[in-house]
C-alpha cells in the first residue's frame, strides 16, 4: 500500500517520494493545503476504489492518518 | 475522453506557453471554490497554441471585484471574464425555504436579484473592456413542494426560470456579454454527479473535481472564436464514416444507412452534419473510392441525408488523403487550420496527424453509435456572433464551384473577370457591418497585411474616432452575393494616412477586387489633399498571398514602411463596378 500511496502523494503534492514519510504533513510539505488534500482524497478513492467520509477527510493531519484510514477501508 | 483535474494541475506546472502564437488573459470570478479551473484552462489553451494567463478572484469576492473600479481584476485587464454564481448563493435562504413566503414576495425577490445581476453586468462593462461570460442558474432537481412544484403559483422553479430568462434578455442587449448555459451543463452531466456533498461541506466546492475539465471545455468554446481559432470546414471520409460498408465491395443495397441499428447511427451523424452546414459550416469529402461508385450512393441512396449540393468539394479518388486535404484547402481557399477531419480508419487518422498537424483529426472509435456524440462535444465550431455571411456560406461555396467551372471554360483570365460582372460596394462601419468587420479581422489569415485582431468593441471605438476611417466592401457578381468580404482601417492625420488594416476574405482573391478597393482609398486620400499613404506588411506564417500586393499597387519601400506618393497617377481596374454607399 505504502508504495502506491507515496506515488499518489508525490504526484498530487509535487514532492519527491524520498521526502515522504509517516510524519509528512502540511508543516513539511508546502503544497499540502486544503484544496490539494481534496485532490488527494479524490485520487486515493479512484485508485483504491473506496470512499472516505467527511470526518475521515477532515481528521487527516499527516501521512500516518491516511494510512490508518486506508487500513480501515480494507486497503492493505 | 476527458482527463482528470489532477492531471491538468500537474500538466499546468510543466507546459511551456512561451512558444504559443496567441495570447489571452482570462478572469475567473465565482461564488464558490473553483480551484483548478484556471490551471485546466491554461493547459487546454496551450494545446490550442494559446498562452493563457488567468486571474482567479478570491473565494466569493465577485461583488467587490466588479464594483470596485480599482480592483485587482480590473488592473489585471482580462480579455475575457467568466462570472459563475450558483443558485444557492444567489437566493441565499430562499433556496431552502422558497415557500416560507408568498408568491408575490417571491416575485419581488426575483426582481431584486435580476436588478443585482444587471447592475453587476453594467458596472463590469463600465470598468472593463473584457468580454463577460455570465453563467445562468441551474434548476435543482429538488423542490420542497415535491411533485406539485409544477402547479405552484410562481413557484421555486419558476423563480429560477424567470431569472434565467431575464439574464438572457440582458445579454441580448449587450454585445460583449454572453450567458453561459450552466443549467444545460448540469443537465448534461447530472446534478448528482456534479454536486458532491462531501466536497461542498469540506471546501464549498459546488462543481466536483471530475467535472471541472468538462466545464473548462465548454468555456474554451468562447476562447477559441475570440482568437479566430474556430473551425470552418468538416472534411469527411465516406465508407464507414458517412455510411456503413465499403462501396465497390458491398452491394449498393447492403450499404448501412437508415434501416439497421448501425445504419441509424450514420443517419443521425449525417443529420447533425447537415445542421452544422445550415449554420454555415462547410462540408467536403475526401475518400478513396471509384468516383462513379461513391457518387451513385450520394445521389441515389434513399438513406442519404447529405446531398451533393451540401459538399463544397468532392475529392473522391485514389490519391493520397493528405494530398487531397491540401487540394480541398486550396480549392476552398481556407487554411488547413480551419479544417476538422473525420475518418474511421486509424491509419488514415495517424497519417493526417503526422503530415498535416494543423488539421484537427478527430479520433473516431470503431463503433459508429459514438460518432454523433463526438461531433457534438467538439467546441470548435462556436462563433461569438453570427452574421448573414455565416448563414449563407454553404450556398456561397456552391456558387464558387460554378465560378470555377466558368473560369475553366473561359480562355483568358481577362475574359473571365469581365464575364463575372463584379460589383464592389464600399460601406461605412455601422451597427450592421461592425460585427462582420470584427469577425473578418479575427478570422482572415491569408490576404491580411497586418493581421491585427479586433473585437467588436474595438471596431466600434475606431468608427467613432474622427481620426480614423473604418470601412468594408460587399462583393457581388453574376453568380450571387459574396457578402462583406473586405475590411480596412485607416489612421488619418493632416499630411498622411496610415493603413492599419487591409484584408480580403480569401474566397475573392485574384479578381482585381483588392486593386479596386485600394485605388478607391488612394483617390479618397488625394481628394482630401493628402500627400502620402503609408502601409505596413507584417509577415506571418499564413499571409504570403498578400506579400506582393503593396509593391504591385505601386507602393515603394521607405525604411520599414511601404509608401504611396499620391502625386503619382492612381490605376484602377476597369472590369468591375465600384460604388460607395
Amino acid at each position: 500500500m505504502s508504495e502506491k500511496l507515496y506515488n499518489i502523494i508525490s504526484k498530487v503534492f509535487s514532492v519527491p517520494i524520498s521526502e515522504i514519510n509517516d510524519e509528512s504533513s502540511p508543516e513539511t510539505i508546502e503544497s499540502w493545503d486544503s484544496f490539494n488534500v481534496l485532490i488527494l482524497v479524490d485520487e486515493l478513492e479512484s485508485n483504491f476504489n473506496i470512499k472516505f467520509s467527511v470526518s475521515e477527510i477532515i481528521d487527516v493531519k499527516n501521512v500516518k492518518d491516511i494510512k490508518r484510514h486506508l487500513k480501515n477501508h480494507g486497503v492493505v | 475522453m476527458e482527463r482528470k483535474l489532477s492531471e491538468y494541475i500537474s500538466l499546468s506546472q510543466t507546459i511551456d506557453v512561451t512558444k504559443s502564437s496567441k495570447k489571452i488573459k482570462v478572469g475567473i470570478l465565482s461564488s464558490f471554490t473553483i480551484n483548478g479551473l484556471g490551471e485546466t484552462l491554461t493547459v487546454k489553451c496551450s494545446e490550442s497554441d494559446i498562452e493563457c494567463k488567468s486571474y482567479v478572484a478570491g473565494y466569493n469576492q465577485y461583488n467587490q471585484e466588479i464594483l470596485d473600479p480599482k480592483s485587482k481584476l480590473y488592473s489585471f485587464a482580462p480579455d475575457i471574464t467568466f462570472l459563475i454564481i450558483d443558485i444557492r448563493t444567489l437566493l441565499n435562504k430562499i433556496f431552502h425555504h422558497p415557500y416560507s413566503i408568498s408568491s408575490s414576495e417571491r416575485k419581488k425577490i426575483v426582481k431584486e436579484k435580476i436588478s443585482e445581476l444587471r447592475n453587476l453586468i453594467l458596472q463590469f462593462k463600465k470598468n472593463c473592456n473584457s468580454k463577460l461570460i455570465i453563467s445562468n442558474f441551474s434548476l435543482p432537481s429538488y423542490s420542497p413542494s415535491g411533485l406539485i412544484e409544477t402547479k405552484s403559483e410562481f413557484g421555486f422553479h419558476d423563480m429560477i426560470s424567470e431569472i434565467n430568462q431575464e439574464l438572457s434578455g440582458i445579454a441580448k442587449d449587450e454585445s460583449s456579454v454572453y450567458v453561459y448555459n450552466f443549467n444545460q451543463f448540469i443537465s448534461k452531466f447530472g446534478e448528482k454527479n456534479i454536486f458532491d456533498y462531501r466536497q461542498f461541506f469540506i471546501g464549498d466546492i459546488k462543481i466536483a473535481f471530475d467535472y471541472i475539465p468538462y466545464l473548462a471545455n465548454d468555456l474554451m468554446g468562447y476562447v477559441k472564436p475570440m482568437l479566430g481559432l474556430n473551425k470552418k470546414c468538416i472534411v469527411l471520409d465516406l465508407d464507414n464514416t458517412l455510411w456503413g460498408g465499403i462501396v465497390g465491395e458491398d452491394e449498393f443495397d447492403r450499404i448501412e444507412l437508415g434501416q439497421s441499428s448501425n445504419g441509424k447511427a450514420f443517419v443521425e451523424f449525417q443529420k447533425h452534419l447537415l445542421s452544422l452546414w445550415q449554420q454555415g459550416i462547410i462540408l467536403a469529402i475526401n475518400s478513396k473510392n471509384n468516383f462513379e461508385d461513391a457518387i451513385k450512393v450520394i445521389r441515389e441512396h434513399p438513406g442519404m441525408i447529405l446531398k451533393e449540393e451540401h459538399f463544397a468539394s468532392l475529392q473522391i479518388n485514389w490519391n493520397d488523403k493528405a494530398q487531397n486535404l491540401k487540394v480541398i484547402s486550396e480549392e476552398l481557399n481556407i487554411g488547413l487550420g480551419s479544417i476538422v477531419y473525420f475518418d474511421d480508419d486509424p491509419v488514415n487518422q495517424e497519417r493526417i496527424k503526422q503530415e498535416i498537424p494543423e488539421v484537427l483529426t478527430v479520433k473516431l472509435p470503431e463503433d459508429p453509435s459514438q460518432y454523433t456524440d463526438i461531433l457534438m462535444s467538439l467546441n470548435d465550431f462556436n462563433v461569438l456572433q453570427k452574421t448573414d455571411e455565416d448563414l449563407k456560406r454553404g450556398k456561397m461555396y456552391s456558387q464558387q464551384r460554378q465560378r470555377t467551372e466558368l473560369e475553366q471554360s473561359t480562355k483568358s483570365i481577362d475574359d473571365f473577370l469581365k464575364q463575372l460582372n463584379i460589383k464592389v460596394t464600399i460601406k461605412k462601419a455601422d451597427k450592421f457591418t461592425i460585427p462582420r468587420i470584427s469577425q473578418l479581422t479575427l478570422k482572415t489569415n491569408q490576404f491580411n497585411l497586418t493581421t491585427k485582431r479586433y473585437q467588436e468593441e474595438d471596431i466600434l471605438k475606431f468608427s467613432s474616432d474622427n481620426n480614423m476611417i473604418v470601412g468594408c466592401a460587399q462583393i457581388e457578381d453574376k453568380f450571387g452575393d459574396n457578402g462583406i468580404t473586405n475590411a480596412f482601417i485607416i489612421e488619418k492625420n493632416d499630411k498622411e494616412w496610415k493603413i492599419d488594416t487591409f484584408l480580403l476574405s480569401c474566397r475573392i482573391i485574384g479578381r482585381g477586387i483588392e486593386d479596386a478597393i485600394i485605388s478607391h482609398i488612394l483617390k479618397e486620400a488625394k481628394n482630401q489633399g493628402i500627400k502620402k499613404i503609408r502601409a505596413d506588411f507584417i509577415p506571418t506564417k499564413k499571409n504570403s498571398p498578400a506579400e506582393a500586393f503593396l509593391p504591385n499597387c505601386g507602393f515603394k519601400k521607405e525604411n520599414e514602411y511601404w509608401v504611396y506618393d499620391l502625386n503619382n497617377p492612381i490605376k484602377s481596374p476597369n472590369h468591375l463596378l465600384l460604388e460607395v454607399e
